[in-house]
């Protein structure tokens, strides 16, 4: 009967299920301007409201303002998209009553999670490429100026952000579809915490302490050590790297406790009405 | 009421086995004791009024909603611990359920032929549109769509895996009596062809009447009666199928 598909727990059968998840995302991306139309719209109103705050600072002779600035808000906005698209995605197949269908595949929570993240990485990664272009045309900072430590950078603040958006996923199936502004907001709980635009230094010493247990906190110290010339800090980055380890799992058994939750209580019945 | 117990298909393969499902949302009994059977090759029906429980069955069947007690097993796996392997041979369509509004119907149709794992999507989404007649609407967005047309399209996804199991939650709800009767056809037909079973809802007595082999009557989160539509008749003594869902309503 079922011989036109792969075996269910095979590998192909896995990656065939994450690629209709991904394929999906994208078909939708191609048939909605207003999704393409939003990944380069804030982040270009951001890069130009900072561009110009930089300039202005500039002309004060304030050293390294420029591309500190510049480079935080470079950063900040693949954390921003990296929570920001795997949540959309997940929010879609609610708004368009779509949920169900999904979970009576034999699609794994694992799986759908894979094909939101991956999804949202292309996502970031075009987002990124215009805002990379824009501050060099438009300011002549080279975002690649920050050389390899970009790497470690990027791959911890996406990390995060998938973790964020995991938990805000959780939350909306925890309570249901009016806990939506969670899934936009959640990751703006971190931008004053993280010093994204400031050192933590000027944090009150109680939140100095709760930011050294946020990643991203040593990725934006990480970018001002390395913009003054100072050596990749990599003690910092393994502290992130490590903090992403804990705050992905935290997030994952959020989410799998919630889904029980929600199957348990008729919720995820619900998204379907 | 009594409750009578038409045995399953004898001697054919138990495609689905349910036993004692019971599930309470805070003080509200949604079902209790609930136990059935559908058999290889079969087209069994769940009827009853509304909040009667049906949909509630339906969802602990597809792992929407977890029963508080009782047991379900699904081509002989249980459907918990075996969610993946069940679900691949299952599908299920419901009229109150949307699809992605923004993409075309053959994105949609591919999208799911990825997610059942399939090993050629393109080869089997054209396999479905054929059957149900959607060639014309292929390059359409679903949101421009009719509900009737989106109907289509929900089956069709339905369909794509060549289910061993289909649930179908009113499937022929918004469609004209035209359209109604020739899916009615299709969907009797498909199940003959491949042998599956189907487990369907719905509020259209005659729908039943002409598609169910067998014919569950829940009421209050039970299931109250179990035989083909002239036995349910007969038992509970009016002419047909219409008269017993009236009679249990009001009562």
């Amino acid at each position: 009967m079922t011989t036109t598909a792969f075996p269910p727990l095979s590998a192909a059968a896995r990656r065939r299920r994450i690629g209709g998840v991904v394929r999906r995302d994208l078909a939708a991306l191609r048939r909605s301007p207003v999704r393409i139309f939003e990944i380069v719209f804030w982040p270009t109103v951001e890069l130009v409201v900072w561009g110009f705050v930089t300039v202005y600072l500039r002309a004060g002779d304030v050293p390294f303002i420029v591309s500190t600035l510049l480079g935080a808000v470079l950063l900040w906005q693949i954390l921003h998209r990296a929570s920001n698209e795997v949540s959309m995605g997940f929010l879609e197949d609610i708004w368009s009553r779509n949920l169900l269908n999904m979970h009576v595949t034999p699609l794994t929570a694992a799986e759908y999670l894979s094909g939101l993240v991956v999804f949202s990485l292309t996502k970031v990664v075009f987002s990124v490429a215009v805002m990379g272009t824009l501050a060099y045309v438009l300011y002549g900072f080279g975002i690649l100026t920050v050389g390899v430590a970009l790497v470690p950078f990027m791959a911890v603040l996406l990390v995060l952000g998938w973790a964020l958006a995991i938990a805000a996923i959780s939350c909306v199936l925890r309570f249901g579809e009016g806990a939506q502004v969670i899934a936009w907001s959640l990751v703006f709980v971190f931008q004053p915490i993280a010093g994204v635009f400031y050192p933590v230094s000027v944090l009150p010493s109680g939140l100095q302490v709760v930011a050294s247990f946020v990643p991203a906190t040593h990725v934006f110290q990480g970018m001002r050590d390395v913009l003054a010339g100072s050596p990749i800090p990599w003690d910092r980055m393994a502290a992130a790297a490590a903090l992403d380890v804990v705050y992905v799992a935290l997030a994952l058994a959020l989410y799998t406790v919630t889904l029980r939750h929600a199957r348990a209580k008729g919720r995820l019945s619900r998204f379907g009405e | 009421m009594r409750a009578v117990r038409a045995p399953a298909h004898p001697g054919r393969v138990a495609i689905l086995q349910a036993d004692l499902l019971a599930k309470r949302f805070g003080p509200v009994t949604a079902v209790e004791e609930v136990s059935l059977t559908v058999a290889e090759g079969e087209i069994a029906g769940l009827l009853g009024p509304n909040g009667a429980g049906k949909s509630t069955t339906l969802h602990m069947l597809l792992g929407l909603v977890t029963p508080d007690s009782g047991r379900i097993r699904i081509f002989g796996l249980d459907l918990e611990r075996h969610r993946t392997e069940v679900l691949n041979q299952v599908n299920f369509s419901a009229s109150y359920l949307g699809l992605p509004g923004v993409l075309q119907v053959r994105e949609v149709l591919d999208a799911f032929a990825r997610l059942y794992g399939l090993r050629r999507p393109a080869g089997r989404v054209a396999e479905v549109v054929e059957l149900l007649e959607l060639g014309p609407l292929l390059r359409r967005k679903v949101i421009d769509l009719s509900s009737g047309q989106q109907t289509r399209v929900q089956l069709a996804k339905a369909l794509l895996n060549r289910p061993r199991l289909l649930i179908l939650d009113e499937p022929t709800a918004a469609l004209d009596p035209d359209a109604g009767d020739r899916i009615r056809s299709l969907l009797v037909g498909v199940a003959r062809e491949w042998g599956g079973a189907m487990l369907i809802t719905s509020h259209n007595m005659r729908e039943v009447e002409r598609m169910c082999d067998r014919i569950h009557f829940m009421s209050g989160g039970r299931i109250i009666a179990t035989g083909t539509a002239a036995e349910l008749a007969g038992l509970f003594g009016v002419a047909d199928l219409e008269e017993v869902f009236l009679k249990v309503a009001r009562q």
